[in-house]
Parts: C-alpha cells; sequence; structure tokens
C-alpha cells in the first residue's frame, strides 16, 4: 500500500514537472559525462605509464672520443672509469636499480644496423660512431632523480637521460584534458544541483495542498517528503545511467574501434573500465539528489 | 482532552500577543464554540492544539501530550488523534470524493482492506452515498465540506477541530453541517469550532469560549453566540455583509437563498444513516456533557449576555432526534428551523 503509494505520487510528480525532469536529466548526463570522461582519462594515462614504464630505462652515456661535456675532458671513458661507474651503481645505487646492462660499442652498433640496415640516411657508419651506455632498469621509474643525482657529473658520463622523458609531453597533455574536464565537471555538477534543487522546490510547492493535508492528517516527514526525494533521485539516476550509456559508446566506437585500429600498439581503456567508472558516476548522482532534497525539503515541507 | 495552562503566543517580538495568558479545559465528549473577531486568536489556539505553533509561555496539553515536551518526530502521531475541517474544505481537486478521503489513510500508511471499508462507512455517515465518483468541483459547498468533515473524521479522531466550518456556506447548509458535526460529537469525539456564525451558536446551546484581543472574556456553558456588535468590530451599515456596524439598525437583512436541492439530498442521506445506525444499536447514546467548569473572567453583568438578539427557540438542536424513516421531514424541519431562527432575528 505504502510503496504503491508513494510510486504513484513520484509518477504523478514526474509527469506534472516534464520539462525540468526533462533538464535534470540532461544536466546531470552531460556533467557526469565530463565526470566520466576524466576518470577515463586518468585510466589511459595510468595505463600507458604502466605499460611503458615497464620498457623504459635510464641511459647513462658514457663519453666518446671527442665529446665536449667537461666531464669528458679526459676523452673516451676509460675502463677503469667504467668500473668505477659499475661499481657505483651497484653499491650507491643498489635499492633504485633492478638491474643493469652495459652496451658497449659494439652492442650499440648491432642494434643500430638492425634498425637502419642500409645506413641512416645514406651515412655509413661503424662501431666507433657509437657510445657506450649503461642501460639501468629502475625498481620505481620515477625516482629517475636519485639516479641523475649520484652520476651525473661523474668522469666518463656525459649524459645521463631518462627516457620517459620521452612521454612526458604526452602524459602533460592528457593529464591536462582531464584536469579540463574535470573543471567543467564541476562547473556541470554545479548547475545540476541548482536545477535539482530548483526542480524539487517547483515540485513542493505545486503539491503543497498535499503536503499540508499529509501533513494534517499525521503523514510522518519521511512519507511526506520521500515522493519528492525519489524524484530527484529518479531524476539524476537517470541522468547518470545515460552518462555512463554514452560513455560506453564513445569508448566502444571511438577508442575501440577506431583509435585502436589506427593506433595499435597502445593499451586502451576498454569497456570494463567504463564500468568501473559506472558506480561512481550513480553515487556522485545520488548524492547530488539526496544533498538538493534534503536542503530543499526542510526548507519547503517541514512539520 | 485539550487542556490550555496560562498560555501565551506572541509571533513577533514586541507584538501584540496572539494569545495572552489563555486557560482552557476541554474535556473529553464535550462540544465547544471558539468566538471572537478576526485577529482574536482563535486560529492560534487551533494551532496551537495540532501542535502548529509552540506556545511562547504556559502549557498545551492535547489527547494527554504535552505539546510543549513533544518532540517534532511524535506530531504526526498527534495529529492522528485530531481532525481538521477549515472554511475553504482544502479538498485535492483533481483527486475523486472517494480518493479525497482515502487520501487521508494512505497517508499514514492504513493497509488498503481498512480504506475500502472505512472510506464508504464515513461517507454514509456525512451523506455522500453513491457520490463516491465526483470530483470536488462538481459538488456544491455544502457537499464539499461533508467530504472534507468525512476526511477528517475516517481515521476516528478523538478531536475534531473546526475553523469556521460554515463561512463559506449558506445558512441551511450551514444547518446541515452543524447537524453533522453533532452527531460526530456524539459519538464521543471532542470537538472545538471557532466560528462567526452567531446563529448556529444560538441555536447549538453549546459551550462558548469567547476571545478578545488574545485573552478569554467569556466561557459558559450552554451558552448564546454574545451581542454581536460587541464581539466583531463596528465596519459601518453594509447589508450584505454579516457583522453590521455598532449604529446599524437592528434589523439586518441578509441574503436569503434557497438551498441547493444537492445539499438537502445530502442531509437526507445523513440523517437517514444516522437513523439506521441507531436502529442497528450502532450508534452510541448521546454523550452526556460533562460539566466543564465556566471560568468566568468577568461579572456576567458587564457581557451584553443577557440581551441576546436571538430569544433561544425550541429544544436545543442537539436535542432533536431524527423521525427514522422520513428523511423528508428533517429537511423540512431543518428549513422550519432556519425561519424560525431569522424570524427571532428579526423579531
Amino acid at each position: 500500500m505504502r510503496l504503491q503509494f508513494v510510486l504513484t505520487e513520484v509518477l504523478n510528480g514526474l509527469r506534472r514537472n516534464l520539462s525540468m525532469v526533462v533538464s535534470v536529466i540532461l544536466v546531470t548526463f552531460v556533467s557526469l559525462t565530463f565526470v566520466g570522461a576524466a576518470a577515463l582519462m586518468q585510466t589511459q594515462v595510468d595505463k600507458l605509464k604502466g605499460d611503458w614504464y615497464d620498457l623504459v630505462e635510464v641511459s647513462v652515456f658514457l663519453c666518446p672520443d671527442g665529446s665536449t661535456a667537461p666531464t669528458c675532458a679526459e676523452g673516451e671513458a676509460t675502463e677503469e672509469q667504467i668500473a668505477e661507474l659499475e661499481q657505483v651503481i651497484d653499491t650507491e645505487l643498489s635499492t633504485v636499480v633492478e638491474q643493469t646492462y652495459f652496451e658497449s660499442k659494439a652492442d650499440a652498433f648491432g642494434a643500430f644496423t638492425e634498425l637502419y640496415p642500409d645506413g641512416y640516411q645514406g651515412t655509413q657508419l661503424t662501431a666507433d660512431d657509437m657510445q657506450a651506455s649503461f642501460r639501468l632498469k629502475l625498481v620505481d621509474p620515477e625516482q629517475y632523480q636519485v639516479v641523475d643525482d649520484v652520476l651525473e657529473g661523474r668522469a666518463g658520463v656525459e649524459v645521463v637521460e631518462d627516457q620517459r622523458a620521452v612521454f612526458e609531453p604526452l602524459f602533460v597533455a592528457l593529464g591536462r584534458a582531464s584536469m579540463l574536464a574535470a573543471g567543467l565537471a564541476g562547473v556541470m555538477l554545479l548547475a545540476a544541483v541548482l536545477l535539482i534543487t530548483t526542480t524539487i522546490r517547483l515540485s513542493a510547492v505545486s503539491r503543497r495542498r498535499e503536503t499540508g493535508i499529509m501533513r494534517l492528517v499525521g503523514a510522518s516527514n519521511l512519507f511526506v517528503q520521500l515522493p519528492f526525494m525519489l524524484e530527484g533521485a529518479i531524476a539524476a539516476l537517470i541522468g547518470a545511467l545515460l552518462a555512463v550509456g554514452g560513455l560506453w559508446l564513445a569508448v566502444q566506437y571511438l577508442v575501440l574501434d577506431w583509435l585502436q585500429d589506427a593506433v595499435d600498439w597502445v593499451a586502451y581503456v576498454d569497456v570494463g573500465d567504463v564500468l568501473a567508472v559506472a558506480p561512481l558516476l550513480i553515487g556522485i548522482a545520488v548524492l547530488l539528489a539526496v544533498v538538493s532534497s534534503v536542503v530543499t525539503l526542510n526548507r519547503y515541507t517541514r512539520v | 482532552m485539550i487542556r490550555f495552562e496560562n498560555v501565551s503566543k506572541v509571533y513577533a517580538r514586541g507584538a501584540r500577543p496572539a494569545l495572552d495568558d489563555v486557560s482552557v479545559d476541554v474535556s473529553r465528549g464535550e462540544f465547544v464554540f471558539l468566538v471572537g473577531a478576526s485577529g482574536s486568536g482563535k486560529s492560534t489556539f487551533l494551532r496551537l492544539v495540532l501542535r502548529e505553533e509552540r506556545p511562547t509561555g504556559g502549557r498545551v496539553y492535547v489527547a494527554g501530550r504535552d505539546l510543549s515536551r513533544l518532540s517534532s518526530w511524535k506530531v504526526p502521531s498527534l495529529r492522528r488523534s485530531i481532525g481538521v475541517v477549515f472554511q475553504d474544505f482544502r479538498l485535492l481537486p483533481n483527486k475523486t470524493v472517494h480518493e479525497n478521503v482515502a487520501f487521508a489513510l494512505q497517508v499514514i500508511g492504513k493497509p488498503r482492506h481498512t480504506i475500502s471499508t472505512t472510506v464508504p462507512e464515513v461517507l454514509e455517515m456525512v451523506g455522500l452515498d453513491g457520490k463516491e465518483k465526483r470530483m470536488p468541483h462538481e459538488l456544491s459547498g455544502g457537499e464539499q465540506q461533508r467530504v472534507a468533515i468525512a476526511r477528517a473524521f475516517v481515521n476516528r479522531p478523538q478531536i475534531l477541530l473546526a475553523d469556521e466550518p460554515t463561512g463559506n456556506l449558506d445558512p441551511t447548509t450551514s444547518l446541515g453541517i452543524m447537524r453533522l458535526l453533532d452527531r460526530i460529537n456524539r459519538t464521543g469525539t471532542t470537538v472545538v469550532m471557532a466560528t462567526h456564525d452567531d446563529e448556529i451558536v444560538n441555536e447549538m446551546r453549546k459551550r462558548v469560549v469567547e476571545l478578545s484581543t488574545g485573552s478569554v472574556v467569556r466561557d459558559e456553558i450552554d451558552a448564546v453566540y454574545g451581542h454581536r456588535e460587541s464581539i466583531l468590530p463596528a465596519v459601518g451599515q453594509t447589508p450584505v455583509l454579516d457583522a453590521p456596524g455598532r449604529d446599524a439598525p437592528a434589523v439586518v437583512h441578509r441574503v436569503q437563498v434557497t438551498p441547493e436541492p444537492a445539499d438537502l439530498e445530502a442531509e437526507r442521506a445523513a440523517e437517514a444513516a444516522a437513523a439506521r445506525a441507531a436502529e442497528s444499536g450502532d450508534q452510541q447514546p448521546a454523550a452526556a456533557l460533562p460539566a466543564a467548569p465556566a471560568v468566568e473572567d468577568r461579572p456576567v453583568d458587564q457581557r451584553p449576555v443577557a440581551q441576546a438578539p436571538v430569544e433561544p427557540v425550541g429544544p436545543p438542536a442537539a436535542d432533536r432526534v431524527p423521525e427514522p424513516g422520513s428523511p423528508d421531514d428533517v429537511v423540512q424541519q431543518v428549513l422550519r428551523e432556519h425561519e424560525r431562527v431569522r424570524a427571532g432575528r428579526e423579531a
């Protein structure tokens, strides 16, 4: 009885304020899409980092012949210098470095010819044109700075290079895009809160007669307010579901069907990630509705 | 049932109190008229009983509860023991008669089978049997008020508050409504009715509590409305309005109307229902009004009560027994009484 009555009231309320309800749904939809997009972009960044940071290394390039770097004043790195560096890496950097690999000039040339069997831009190179280096695989790729502090400026080291730097611009761009989306989401969420508040207020005012009688005959506070709360919650929930649907479509068609075909060596966000974001979006929607109803209803339907 | 102990109510700081040190005790089963000019505190009195307002000072006890200590989540349960009727009916325009009455039970979570048995019963009692499917706008004012009373009474409250229930109705229809309230009173329900209708008060001969600028100036059992001109403010000569000025001629030309056939029909039906109930022994015997303490705030001679403008005619309305089986007689009787009252006024 109670449930059926409340649901009837909710349906009537939704029907009576249809245009407002639709606008609540749309605003929630758009704002939560932005929230979801920001979350997915963050997931994408994390995925890329996870994938690529496994591959990246810190390269410690040793002085070649004729380098102008101050640490290379004595010419090409000597055997002693290399041994000493190896010693330093083993002792001072033992906690940071997971794996050390020394790439001699010959190794470097081998890798080079594999990449460019016909020479580079028409120039035939020899092993002497290559540069010897230590390739350090770090336990945590973010700790590049420690390695740099220890090794940079030592005799025989020309330059310490972090391969992460190559990816950094991409991550910065993705990070900024997700910040932008989050910012827009914030503005839209504010609009959604205001709109839900207004809608509930409108609904409460247009049903003042009913609520007045309900209060007089002794309906409990919850019973008076529940239909309004449910109205807001249902509208917000529909908005959230639309947002999840929209994100799913975007991921399916834009990322998986199109982007993955074009650039297939990158791990992309997938439908599973959208589903992981969905509870967050629905949670935000319900929270929005509850907060706005509580604020509004206390003012308009108090016993 | 309702006890006010030195109750004061001030709405805005520094303003004149709406109620000023009011002490009134209404016993179970009593019928009390609350009279006084607009702004004398009648509505505040009713709002305090409903705990729509809290008193600024003093104590209000309703149905055994101390309202000043009643926490707000217990207010709904208090209100379930009180029925309220208003001058403007306050029906829901988009619901039928049946739905309007059922609404009051639905929102307090009564089970469906209770609703489906109680609502027709109460509709029969008020004389609207067969009009369950009508919308409020299809009913006359008197019928609408009957729906409102049915809604207020459907949960069998201990107390029925009526705020000028006849204010929008013509005299004959009002009389019908009063008979209904009287009948409800006889089931043991305490009735408190705020009114400006001297005709009704004089005829019913019940307890009268008169308020003036927030104070009780008169509390008498078996009383009359009092001197109209001293209760209602002077408004000059207004033959159409109910409230003539002090210097207006004694004869007041009231607007006379023929009651709506539908109202008469409802009245007939209600009387018939009451008669049936009486026959089946369902109805409780008319509750003897407990002797309420008559709080005389002033000596009687200072009040113009003795010079009531209306001669009490015949037995009090409450003593009339409807003749079973001849509802037409009842309507005729209502009309005759109406005539008699008017004749008395003009005498």
